[in-house]
């Protein structure tokens, strides 16, 4: 008997646990793409998005003289949202989401000899963390009206929510940590570039520094050589 | 709803991935080809197969391998650095087709498996929890590897830095003495020349 109630118990939290999942449905994994847009291009990426979400996109130029690309994002009924020109980072959020597909592109036309390094990265965030409160709470109730025996299933389920908040947590920091690598790529680009350039110029500079020395008094010398006799 | 993308039949695209050393990066894709009579993607393009091409930083090719129109590569880094990934389709057709483009679906996961929640929520609770704690402990693996490994390239752009600094004060010192021995050579050598010449 207490066998049987325990069965229908676990079922009812089951099943109260997958009509909560089956209405929201599970955003989708963000994405991070690093990649390189040749000059005088135009790319576009899309990404479906589920409806009442959040969206959220962030992009950095990382490389390439000038380091600023054109950004536009357009929803999926066509309706353009973010419009950005030369711009060298950003960060877009669209709350609440239409159901479909999002378009981001990303500009270089400007630049005929230029090759941009751009990094974007697309955070979903979904509205459903109200849902999954009251679901608790309904868990809960069940679980006081329920026997002692059922004390397993209480701790199981402290821990699942435990386990869901630190990995909200994590995703966070993981999505923090590749903010500041792109922040930090770019930096270590334009300060590699920049002791190229400093070597190249002082060399360029140097060298041409001694040339006309050379060349001055050369021409000077040979303006006082006589083709006629000298004078004496 | 993964990312996707478009591009020409004959077109390589590539993605660039910084990761650390012994990183674990796995990539899902799918790709369908444009038709022009239904003007619409085709759901499976039989035949259509992408190369799949994984650089390292120091330019070694670590895979090179043929997929189907839908599959899942994998690789692990021994190098930390910028790997470049990289998908061109195997089509042999020329490009003549004005409208033919391909769309791309990619998901690129690195430091961690894919978690499939359907695949989680079916097993028993203990297992479930389990499988919950063991991807969280990749996770945070994953994020500790990526400190380490920023902490190496935050070193790199010090000494860069540096280097730069100290550079372009060399720089500055070397053309300066130059300049000035270079100026000096000038008056004594014209002076010389005048002087030769019975002109002073």
């Amino acid at each position: 008997m207490a066998a049987l109630r325990l069965l229908r118990l676990l079922l009812l939290l089951g099943a109260g646990r997958g009509a909560g999942a089956g209405a929201a449905a599970a955003p989708p994994p963000d994405a991070e793409v690093t990649f390189v847009l040749p000059a005088g291009r135009r790319e576009c990426f899309y990404q479906g998005a589920p409806a009442n979400a959040s969206l959220e996109a962030e992009y950095q130029v990382i490389g390439g003289a000038g380091l600023d690309v054109d950004f536009s994002l357009e929803s999926p009924s066509g309706r353009l949202l973010v419009s950005e020109f030369r711009r060298s980072d950003g960060a877009h959020t669209v709350e609440p989401t239409e159901p479909g597909d999002y378009k981001l592109c990303f500009d270089n036309s400007f630049s005929t000899i230029s090759e941009k390094l751009v990094f974007f990265e697309l955070i979903f965030d979904s509205a459903q963390d109200e849902e999954e409160e009251e679901e608790e709470e309904e868990g809960d109730a069940w679980v006081e009206a329920a026997e002692p025996e059922d004390a397993l299933d209480v701790k199981i389920e402290d821990i699942k929510e435990s386990i869901e908040t630190m990995r909200s947590r994590l995703e966070r920091s993981i999505q923090m940590q590749t903010l500041l690598r792109a922040f930090e790529a770019r930096d270590r680009n334009l300060q590699e570039s920049n002791l190229g350039r400093v070597n190249f110029w002082s060399a360029v500079n140097l060298a041409v520094l001694v040339v006309v020395a050379f060349l001055q008094v050369y021409l000077l010398k040979s303006l006082f050589e006589d083709k006629r006799t000298v004078r004496t | 709803l993964a990312l996707y993308f478009h591009i020409g039949e004959r077109e390589e695209k590539c993605i660039i991935e910084d990761v650390p050393s012994d990183t674990l990066v796995i990539g899902n894709y799918k790709v369908q080809r444009w038709d022009t009579h239904k003007q619409e993607f085709l759901e499976s393009a039989p035949g259509l197969g992408m190369f799949v091409t994984v650089t390292t930083p120091s330019a070694d090719v670590l895979l090179s391998k043929l997929y189907g129109p839908q599959g899942t590569f994998s690789f692990t880094s021994y190098l930390s650095g910028e790997h470049i990934i990289c998908l061109q389709s195997n089509s042999t057709r020329f490009v003549a087709f004005a409208g033919s483009k391909l769309r791309i679906h990619l998901d690129i996961r690195v430091g961690e498996h894919f978690f499939d929640e359907s695949v989680v929520q079916a097993k028993d609770k203990v297992d479930e929890v389990n499988l919950r704690l063991e991807h969280l402990i990749e996770e945070i693996h994953h994020i500790s590897k990526e400190q380490n490994y920023e902490r190496e390239r935050e070193e790199k752009f010090r000494k860069t830095s540096e280097e730069t600094n100290s550079n372009i004060l060399w720089w500055a010192i070397v053309q300066t003495l130059i300049l000035v021995s270079i100026g000096i050579w000038q008056i004594k050598s014209l002076r010389d020349f005048f002087i030769s010449k019975k002109l002073v």
